[in-house]
């Protein structure tokens, strides 16, 4: 929004043109989200807890775990509207990839959104289901990955990109591509969701992936870059940094409030939106397998419930002393604090390594 | 003696600790120290504006 009339005014005064560079209005999304939140919180917070939205605790988690009950949740909401807002005022509202990304993340954010009101208001301890929750994922997955396959003019649009081999790009076509695609967004989306289980755990790694996801969105939508570092280049996939600037801002913000011990947490309405929006902007960057190397910790929380569930059914034994991974730690005596800090280590090192893929191919 | 003022000094330890992980005691370590390095992040980042804003 805020483009056009810079455009206009940089017409008559030069000095505006500084605003149709992607890098500066990167740098001013991530503190426009980071602002409206800080403005926001206190008073979503404040409004959560007077509506007693407050978290219920699983029964059979860590006893530690039994003091947050009733911290207000779906503060998830908070970090939604700073990024929208801020995609809003700051993107190129006629980039298509700035609105598929939105509208997904709106989109699940919305799933997120019903799953926790039956769960905190209407009292229903299973809030949504799984199968429709699976179902509503898909459709909105599906309905953006088709858009985004059936308009692609260029094969380096849709083909997978093997991280540090210069010339390997296995060709996908449109429905290898949506097939692959879905397994990102929603697989990213219930991943972000598994590891929103300790206070910063989930928000602090998603904050760094996408900080990260937006250099490799500035270098794919920059064809002076994209050739020299050997990436494919996506014409428009640039605008998509301002988006994850907006979710840096806005995450960074939150975690003011959700650090340990917690304000408020994110609830579905925030892990799933904020997955799914990681997901589909490395889809678009073609950085799926690079995604999945810096979001490790998130596919390590999800492998250990999977892990878990497949062992005890099949041969009766559990492999952790719980599932997902960070109670598992836990439970073997780290202090929350300790396996938090512990996780965002890990995630630096891995978005470093995944970075590295840039210069190392 | 020793044994005895070793003994104070450990409850006093703990107690200083527990006072200073309490809210009353000053607020909560851990929430201080992620707000400081948000704080820093900030800062950085408005830094590292000033590559292009000249």
């Amino acid at each position: 929004m805020l483009l056009e009339l810079f455009e206009w005014l940089g017409r008559d005064v030069r000095a505006f043109n500084v605003f149709s560079y992607i890098t500066l209005r990167t740098v001013l999304a991530s503190m426009t989200a980071l602002v409206i939140s800080f403005v926001i919180g206190p008073w979503m917070i404040r409004q959560l807890t007077v509506m007693k939205i407050g978290q219920s605790v699983r029964s059979d988690g860590p006893q530690t775990h039994l003091v947050k009950a009733g911290t207000p949740t779906m503060g998830g909401a908070l970090i939604l509207t700073a990024v929208t807002v801020t995609t809003l005022l700051w993107g190129d509202l006629s980039n298509r990839y700035v609105w598929a990304c939105l509208v997904t993340t709106v989109g699940f954010g919305a799933i997120g959104w019903i799953d926790d009101y039956r769960k905190v208001v209407h009292k229903n301890s299973k809030g949504l289901s799984a199968k429709s929750k699976f179902f509503w994922q898909t459709v909105i997955a599906a309905a953006a990955l088709s858009y985004l396959a059936f308009r692609a003019n260029l094969p380096q649009q849709t083909d997978l990109i093997v991280p540090f081999f210069k010339t390997v790009a296995i060709p996908l076509g449109a429905i290898g591509f949506i097939v692959l695609g879905w397994f990102m967004v929603v697989g990213f989306s219930n991943a972000v969701n598994l590891t929103d289980g300790l206070d910063g755990l989930a928000i602090m790694p998603t904050v760094m992936v996408a900080s990260a996801l937006a250099i490799f969105a500035y270098v794919a939508g920059n064809k002076v870059f994209a050739t020299y570092l050997g990436v494919p280049h996506i014409a428009g996939a640039g605008e998509l940094a301002i988006f994850c600037g907006a979710i840096a801002g806005a995450g960074l913000a939150f975690l003011w409030f959700n650090a340990y011990p917690a304000e408020v947490f994110m609830g579905d309405v925030g892990a799933l939106a904020l997955g799914g929006a990681l997901g589909l902007v490395a889809v678009i960057c073609r950085q799926e397998i690079v995604l999945i190397i810096m979001g490790g910790v998130f596919v390590m929380e999800t492998l250990s419930v999977m892990i878990q569930v497949a062992s005890f059914k099949l041969t009766g034994k559990r492999v952790f002393r719980m599932a997902p991974l960070h109670h598992h730690y836990e439970l073997k005596g780290w202090k929350e604090n300790q396996v938090v800090v512990r996780f965002w280590i890990i995630t630096m090192m891995l978005v470093l390594f995944g970075l590295s893929t840039l210069k190392l191919r | 003696m020793k044994e005895i003022w070793a003994h104070d000094v450990k409850v006093w330890a703990t107690l200083t600790r527990e006072a200073m992980l309490s809210p009353e005691g000053g607020g909560d370590q851990n929430a201080h120290v992620v707000r400081f390095w948000i704080i820093t992040m900030m800062l950085v980042l408005f830094g590292l504006s000033t590559l292009k804003l000249r």
